[in-house]
């Protein structure tokens, strides 16, 4: 599994990726200093922080993103250039494959991410550690879940990034806002029911938007094992150009 | 049709590659039709011209693509969806992709790692050896041309020492010296024991160490054996050729008087139809009877397609 984790590191370190990475990865923490510097008076503070920091920003729009910009490439470029079969014509089970992949993910964008939602967090209204944990859980939850969906997205069509910001923008973002059932098939959903689940005090504001606690960490599990299940069946039985 | 050389199948109890039935399609496309064929050890020369299926057949056995329907076995075991298999075999793509930003050297280790090899460095050093790339192995990939590449790729496929190897279109950008290496490389392993399959386009390139030849036309295989056998076969066969000239039955006339032509006949629609056990001849002479007698030729053509491709892939050749 090493080699192939070292592989898919090298290939995501260009240097346009990671500079458009770390670019998003510091508006949350830009913009949450902005508002603790301009807005920290205010009574609705707490609640603004977390609709748009928190939900509007980090939530809804930056872990999808960067984990999409990574994790659609992730098989994308070796279709592409016909270097997939250096892995698939070795003795390795499919899912030893996959993993990797989505480590590299996970590594380069999503420990950026993670880290960004924590710092911004840090910033925020006088929020206590159990804070900062419900958000350092619920993205590290966001982020595998996405990288999951995304790295499959990206193995099935050579659309997947266009795809995938439909998907984010309309489902995730626009119809999740809308209807609420929809929340129990919702990534942003489950992170955002993470975070109330874990700590309710802090993120109260969200208690009219989330789904029950074991609800979310089962649908993020079963959506999360789904995809990976999809991805490793894909790459199986597919023809490897 | 299938014209076969020799009998060797007969002879040998358990083919290493058995292909069996097998078809490809990609929507109405069919890119290989019905192929059935077996591979012993030493080496197997798989030839057609561009666009005869090869590389279509070699992804089904090397198990990158599954066949529509029929079944291809590698050492006995179905090779779809059998990564373990990988263990025993070592599959060059005709793809020469690699991946740039590694060292001649890192990539060969790569693959090392990949096959389970551990140590990896005897094998690696090994494998840069055997294709003469050792005091260039710490460049990166990007810095070589395109026949340096191809020889890494091809330590990378050797590296793990394979009892079988599937080799598409491997002399692509190699030079007239590093064929011959090559060549002695895949003599070298072959008698050894190992059962190696190349394909190409080019049949010198194979003729010279091939011990035997599958010949691919249209999707079809046309022929397999020997390719001296082969051509002696296709000598045989009679070949069809309709011919629309201004005074058909003049040139007829003077056609049959020759030695390429078996018999003539005129079509309804004044169409000369020719067959001909020898299409070098019949190639020179209508062209040449046809100024000689002032006669317009308006069409040359073949009426069997299939076997024309392969009349003038392995006899003009």
């Amino acid at each position: 599994m090493k080699p192939i984790l070292m592989l898919s590191l090298r290939q995501f370190s260009s240097r346009w990726r990671l500079l458009l990475i770390f670019f998003l990865a510091l508006l949350p923490i830009a913009l949450s200093a902005l508002m603790a510097t301009l807005a920290s008076d205010d009574s609705e503070y707490a609640e603004e922080f977390t609709n748009v920091i928190i939900d509007a920003l980090i939530i809804a729009v930056l872990i999808p993103i960067v984990t999409m910009v990574l994790a659609t490439t992730a098989f994308r470029h070796e279709l592409d250039d016909r270097t997939l079969s250096y892995l698939i014509l070795k003795p390795i089970p499919r899912s030893l494959i996959v993993l990797p992949k989505l480590l590299a993910t996970i590594v380069v964008g999503g420990l950026l991410v993670i880290f960004s939602g924590i710092i911004a967090t840090l910033l925020g209204p006088e929020l206590d550690a159990q804070a900062v944990l419900a958000v350092g859980i619920a993205l590290v939850v966001g982020v595998v879940t996405y990288a999951t969906i995304f790295t499959w997205a990206g193995l099935i069509s050579s659309h997947a990034l266009g795809f995938s910001l439909l998907y984010v923008f309309l489902w995730e973002a626009l119809v999740t806002s809308i209807f609420s059932g929809v929340q129990y098939l919702s990534v942003r959903g489950y992170v955002l029911s993470i975070i109330n689940g874990i700590d309710g005090n802090s993120f109260s504001t969200l208690d009219e938007r989330v789904i029950e606690f074991p609800a979310a960490i089962v649908g993020a599990t079963v959506v999360t094992a789904l995809f990976f299940w999809l991805t490793v069946r894909r790459l199986r039985r597919m023809d490897v150009p | 049709m299938t014209i076969s050389g020799q009998s060797r199948e007969s002879a040998a109890p358990e083919p290493v590659i058995d292909v069996c039935d097998v078809s490809k399609w990609f929507g109405n496309l069919v890119a290989v039709n019905e192929v059935s064929l077996q591979v012993y050890p030493g080496i197997t020369g798989l030839l057609g011209p561009n666009g005869a299926g090869k590389t279509t057949l070699l992804h089904m056995i090397s198990g990158l693509s599954g066949p529509s329907v029929g079944e291809v076995r590698l050492l006995g075991e179905p090779v779809r969806e059998n990564a373990t298999i990988f263990r025993r075999i070592g599959v060059m793509s005709e793809h020469e992709a690699v991946y740039g930003f590694y060292t001649g050297r890192e990539f060969v280790e790569f693959a090392a790692q990949l096959y389970g090899l551990n140590p990896t460095k005897v094998a690696v050093d090994r494998a840069i050896e055997a294709v003469g790339l050792t005091e260039v192995q710490d460049r990166p990939l990007r810095t070589y041309s395109r026949g340096m590449s191809q020889r890494m790729r091809l330590a990378a496929t050797i590296v793990h020492d394979p009892e079988v190897l599937i080799l598409d279109e491997p002399l692509n950008g190699t030079d007239p010296h590093q064929r011959i290496e090559f060549q002695d490389l895949m003599r070298r392993l072959a008698d050894e024991g190992r059962t190696i399959l190349i394909s190409s386009h080019i049949l010198e390139e194979v003729e010279i160490i091939a011990d035997r030849i599958l010949l691919m036309v249209s999707g079809k295989l046309a022929a397999s054996g020997n390719i001296r056998a082969i051509r002696e076969k296709l000598d045989q066969r009679p070949y069809k050729v309709r011919i629309l000239a201004g005074n058909p039955r003049s040139l007829a006339s003077a056609l049959i008087k020759t030695d390429a032509v078996d018999s003539v006949a005129i079509d309804p629609d004044e169409a000369i139809i020719v067959l001909s056990r020898n299409v070098s001849a019949l190639q020179r002479s209508v062209p040449y009877l046809a100024q000689e007698l002032g006669i317009r030729l308006l069409r040359v053509e073949p009426l069997d397609e299939s076997l024309e491709s392969v009349f003038s892939y392995v006899v003009e050749r």
